[in-house]
């Protein structure tokens, strides 16, 4: 594992050189960024690929640890990478389950600057240590992705597709069925509010059921096929299906398809997550749409803090920089699609993602720029 | 009828109390218990029903709590397993989770199929921050079947403890009123029985302090009173209630223990009988009161007189016994007896008068092995009988010659009826005679008693006899027959006017109807009642004045003369000679014998031949036996004589022919006849 890491640095760093060299920043900047997730775990491995990506586009040597989902782990190697004599420029860390916490006082305690990525302070935590730069100066910030938003794109896109096609049950109303990962966890809470805030918006849609499924297909699966089984002894048409993220999308896929029900044609599906799965499905017509893109949340950390080194702080705007996910559809496919799957973020400029002189703190990291971001592929042009 | 208790009236068949008790206690207890533990269960059971409806309400309510989650966000899997958890309650049969449309979401069922009859269903509601609604329903089965098993078999524990208690109840019951009621009363009853077998009031050993101590201190106190009151009446038996003296009764005892205990086996019993004489005089005198002190004295005296190991009792009356059981020899006895006789004679103040007691005392004394020592008190009444005959105010001791006559004596009382019977018994005649003109005038009818193996015996031994017998009156009509046939004959024979005597027992003086049947008797025969004379003595009159004195009259209004007969020798009363009816007065013999010699009798025939002459009575000196006593008497007025001198009792044949032989007047003829007594009537 170290050795495959040692290799990446090596080329990241080899690139950063070269980048450095050619577009004329102010100085190489070293940058460490402690994961706290497993290894091979999609997201974060795309969030630290596309990190690195940037990193080689912006002269910036990004070193990644990964906390194998142990936040005693974490914290060790956050400890460990502040009491380093050579520090680093910059500590990126995820304040999942609250553990980045004492990392951030021990970088304070070190001058070392953090940027708290996806998960930042929470609770108490926030309450105690405030905004950024405040008790803590070496707290540079947070970004995040607004994944409400997102939860509510996913729902409207649904109840946009079930009055295009008149999914109206007999009681004259939109039927649709909601699968939450969890309760608890912010991330899962910001997307059912999505959904709530979109279908609150909407007099002729109901919810049936938000169901948990614990982020999995086959709870999803389940859930789905109870939901089905009940909707039908109570004569309702259901219309559509939001799912928190895409496996369970997934597994309300295969419900629906066990139920008799053609996905796309029947009822329509929504995920989130951008995942491979999910794309294919899209492709198939029989999912709707799969919001998501905020593993490149990455290689935007990278921009903030390049912008940030070279004078243009972020703060300038706000200290916290929220993202906009952006959903894939059949429409957008072709340009992301390839992205995703083959996880070729060196095709991504990142460089043009820096903020312009004069406006510093402002950003747009949505999806057409994105797109615009990267090389016209052959043939995907139109 | 040869069992004794069968004669007692058939008691009622023995019901014990204890077992009537336990009948009437247990199967109430019994059926107490029973009803009294199937109610505490039966209460028992519908709290555990109703505590079981409670309980499966709670689960079902728990359950759907639990359930409306998963059921609400359709977490089916979940749901059955939070049902299944349910199925470790052994009582639920089967439980059930229907969604909001009314479709089965999870069912159990138990395994061991049990018949379910209750069921308890609660909705399942939903509630979050937004949205609160009912989710379904759960349904639980549930079997009482448990709960009945439970019962029954508690039932029938508590049958079983409760018929073990009651059993035990019934053993302590029997064991306890064994103890506290069956055995004071068996021991109560034993003593009823030992004093119903031996007339003693037996106490009962109860010590208990209960009511049945109470009831046998009470039956012993009573007991003790039925005992003393058995011993003052044993004693009462057999003492004489006035003096404190054994009783006759007490005599038989006394002797049987004399003849049982006598110490050496020629030792004499001297058994002495003694009868104070003249005891009606002193009564009559002095009134009864003083005669029971009397009597006290004498016992005292008596006592006084004895030593430790004599016995002194009294047989009633004037009579009392003294018994010593170890005498030496005869005369020693006769010594004591004499010694007791002097005892009794000591002057007593009765009334602030002195009176001398006087006694007789019959001795008899035999050895204490006599087989015939029973009849000591009849042997020393033979001898008292002797004495107060004979001698009274003596000790007469019993001897052969006193034997013998008593033998006599018991022979001749028992040969009383045969006599009567074989005409054993002879009316003689003696005549008396006019002393002036010698003729013969009357006759005195004289009974004899002509004994087959005694010969002729005279009326001064068994007239007493047949008084005793009660045999005055047959014997008195059998002597008034013959004279009057002996006046049949005689006026038959040419002396029709010749009178004959008959004596009188005082006994035929009270008897009313002798007048009527001494007239019938003439009649009979038909010869006047003036033929007749009667003789009586001064002690019939005395005892029965009132009723002598009209008998006198209405014989004498038949015609019949009445002569009082032994004057002088009794109480030769001159009230008598006035008060009565009477026609002659016969001088005893006794003042006869001496005369002409004796100047005394001579002055006291004077008196009473002036006397008589004063009065009018006819005068008739009694046993004449020489010429010169016939002429005294006639010289000193004596109308009538009477004796051997002219002639002795004789039968009627006899007589008949003496009259016949007896051509001239004054002629002195002796007739042989037997040699008997004196005459006394």
């Amino acid at each position: 594992m170290t050795g495959f890491w040692r290799i990446l640095l090596v080329a990241g760093t080899a690139c950063g050189l070269v980048a450095s060299a050619g577009h004329g920043f102010a100085k190489p900047l070293d940058v460490v960024f402690v994961s706290p997730g497993k290894t091979g775990e999609v997201f974060w491995d795309m969030v630290a690929q596309s990190m690195q990506a940037a990193g080689r586009k912006l002269d910036m040597r990004v070193e990644v640890l990964t906390s194998e989902r142990n936040y005693r782990t974490m914290q060790e190697l956050g400890f460990g990478v502040v009491a380093r004599a050579d520090k680093p420029d910059f500590l990126i860390l995820s304040n999942e389950e609250s553990a980045a916490v004492p990392i951030l006082e021990a970088a304070e305690a070190a001058g070392v600057k953090t940027l708290l990525l996806s998960n930042t302070l929470i609770g108490e935590d926030a309450k105690r240590l405030g905004p950024p730069r405040q008790k803590l100066k070496t707290w540079l910030g947070d970004i995040t992705t607004d994944l409400q938003t997102a939860g509510a794109r996913m729902a409207s896109a649904l109840i946009t597709a079930a009055r295009a096609e008149k999914w109206q049950s007999p009681d004259g109303k939109i039927h649709l069925l909601g699968i939450g990962g969890d309760e608890i966890t912010p991330a899962s809470i910001a997307r059912n509010a999505g959904l709530k805030l979109a279908v609150d918006a909407a007099p002729d849609v109901v919810v049936d059921r938000l169901l948990f499924a614990n982020w999995t297909q086959s709870e999803a699966e389940q859930v789905t096929a109870n939901y089905l089984g009940w909707a039908s002894r109570k004569q309702i048409r259901p219309a559509g299906i939001w799912a928190g993220n895409d496996p369970m999308a997934l597994g309300a896929l295969r419900a629906v398809v066990a139920a008799g029900l053609v996905p796309g044609r029947d009822i329509q599906l929504v995920g989130l997550n951008w995942s491979e799965e999910a794309l294919r499905e899209i492709r198939a017509g029989r999912l709707l749409l799969t919001d998501g893109g905020h593993f490149l949340l990455g290689g935007w950390s990278i921009v903030l803090l390049r912008d940030y080194a070279d004078g243009c702080d972020f703060a300038a705007v706000s200290p916290r920089v929220e993202v906009k996910t952006s959903a894939i559809t059949r429409q957008n496919l072709g340009s992301v699609g390839d992205l995703v799957k083959t996880r070729a973020f060196d095709r991504i400029d990142f460089t043009k993602f820096r903020a312009k002189p004069g406006r510093c703190g402002h950003y747009d990291f949505s999806l057409d720029a994105l797109i615009s971001a990267l090389p016209l592929p052959e043939g995907a042009a139109d | 009828m040869s069992d004794p208790a069968s004669n007692e009236p058939a008691a009622p068949r023995l019901r014990p109390v204890v077992r009537a008790m336990i009948w009437a206690t247990v199967p109430v207890l019994l059926l107490v218990q029973l009803l009294a533990s199937a109610g505490v269960e039966a209460s028992s059971f519908w709290s555990q029903v109703k505590q079981l409806d409670a309980r499966m309400a709670r689960v079902a309510e728990s359950r759907a709590e639990l359930i409306a989650e998963p059921l609400w966000k359709m977490r089916y899997d979940q749901v059955t397993g939070v049902l299944n958890e349910i199925m470790h309650d052994e009582t639920i049969a089967a439980a059930a989770v229907y969604d909001d449309t009314g479709a089965v979401i999870a069912r159990v069922v138990a395994r061991s199929e049990s018949p379910s009859i209750a069921e308890v269903s609660r909705p399942i509601h939903y509630s979050n921050g937004n949205i609160s609604v009912q989710a379904g329903r759960i349904a639980i089965a549930y079997s009482h079947a448990a709960l009945y098993a439970d019962a029954g078999s508690r039932l029938v524990l508590l049958l079983v403890v409760g018929l073990l208690a009651t059993f035990a109840t019934l053993i302590a019951m029997r064991i306890s009123a064994n103890i506290f009621i069956g055995r004071p009363l068996a021991v109560m009853m034993s003593a009823i029985q030992r004093s119903k077998q031996d007339g003693r009031a037996y106490p009962a050993d109860v010590t208990s302090s209960n009511e049945f101590g109470q009831l046998a201190r009470a039956f012993n106190a009573m007991q003790h009173t039925t005992s003393g009151a058995l011993d003052r009446l044993g004693h009462m038996a057999a003492h004489d209630p006035l003096t404190g003296l054994p009783n006759r009764r007490s005599l038989t005892e006394r002797l049987a223990v004399a003849s049982r205990d006598g110490g050496r086996s020629d030792a004499l019993v001297a058994f002495c009988f003694i009868d104070l004489d003249d005891f009606k005089g002193i009564n009559d005198t002095f009134g009864h009161e003083a005669g029971d002190q009397f009597l006290i004295q004498i016992s005292q005296r008596l006592r006084r007189a004895v030593e430790a190991e004599d016995w002194v009792a009294r047989l009633g009356g004037d009579e009392f016994v003294v018994i010593r059981p170890e005498v030496s020899n005869e005369e020693a006895a006769h010594a004591f007896a004499q010694q007791v006789l002097e005892a009794i004679s000591e002057p007593i103040r009765l009334h602030d008068k002195q009176v001398v007691p006087r006694a007789s005392i019959g001795l008899a004394v035999r050895r204490a092995d006599d087989p015939e020592l029973s009849h000591l008190p009849t042997l020393a009444d033979i001898a008292l009988y002797h004495a107060k005959s004979k001698a009274p105010g003596t000790v007469a001791v019993l001897d052969e010659a006193l034997q013998r006559e008593y033998r006599r004596r018991r022979d001749l009382e028992l040969a009383i009826p045969a006599g009567f019977a074989d005409g054993q018994f002879e009316v003689w005649y003696q005549s008396q005679v006019d002393l002036e003109s010698q003729e013969v005038v009357g006759l005195e009818a004289l009974i004899r008693w002509r004994h087959p193996d005694h010969g002729v015996i005279g009326p001064a031994e068994f007239l007493p006899l047949i008084e005793r017998s009660g045999n005055n009156a047959r014997l008195t009509r059998y002597v008034l027959t013959n004279a009057c046939w002996a006046l049949q004959r005689l006026a038959a024979a040419g002396s029709p006017q010749i009178r004959i005597a008959i004596n009188l027992p005082p006994s035929e003086l009270a008897d009313h109807s002798l007048a009527a049947e001494l007239g019938a008797t003439c009649a009979r025969f038909d010869v006047p009642a003036s033929l007749l004379e009667l003789e009586i003595t001064e002690g019939s009159l005395i005892n029965n004045i009132a009723s002598a004195s009209e008998t006198l009259h209405r014989l004498r209004r038949l015609g019949a003369t009445i002569a009082l007969d032994d004057f002088g020798t009794g109480y030769s009363s001159l009230a008598h000679l006035r008060r009565f009816p009477l026609d002659k007065v016969k001088i005893d013999k006794a003042f006869i014998s001496e005369i002409p010699h004796s100047a005394e009798d001579k002055a006291i025939v004077g008196v009473i031949a002036s006397l008589a002459g004063t009065l009018g009575l006819t005068l008739v000196a009694e046993g004449i036996e020489r010429a010169e006593q016939a002429e005294a008497m006639r010289e000193m007025g004596v109308m009538f004589g009477q004796g051997y001198f002219y002639q002795r009792p004789q039968p009627l044949d006899a007589v008949l022919q003496w009259l016949e032989s007896r051509p001239v007047a004054g002629r002195r003829v002796l007739t042989d006849s037997p040699s008997i007594a004196p005459e006394f009537a």
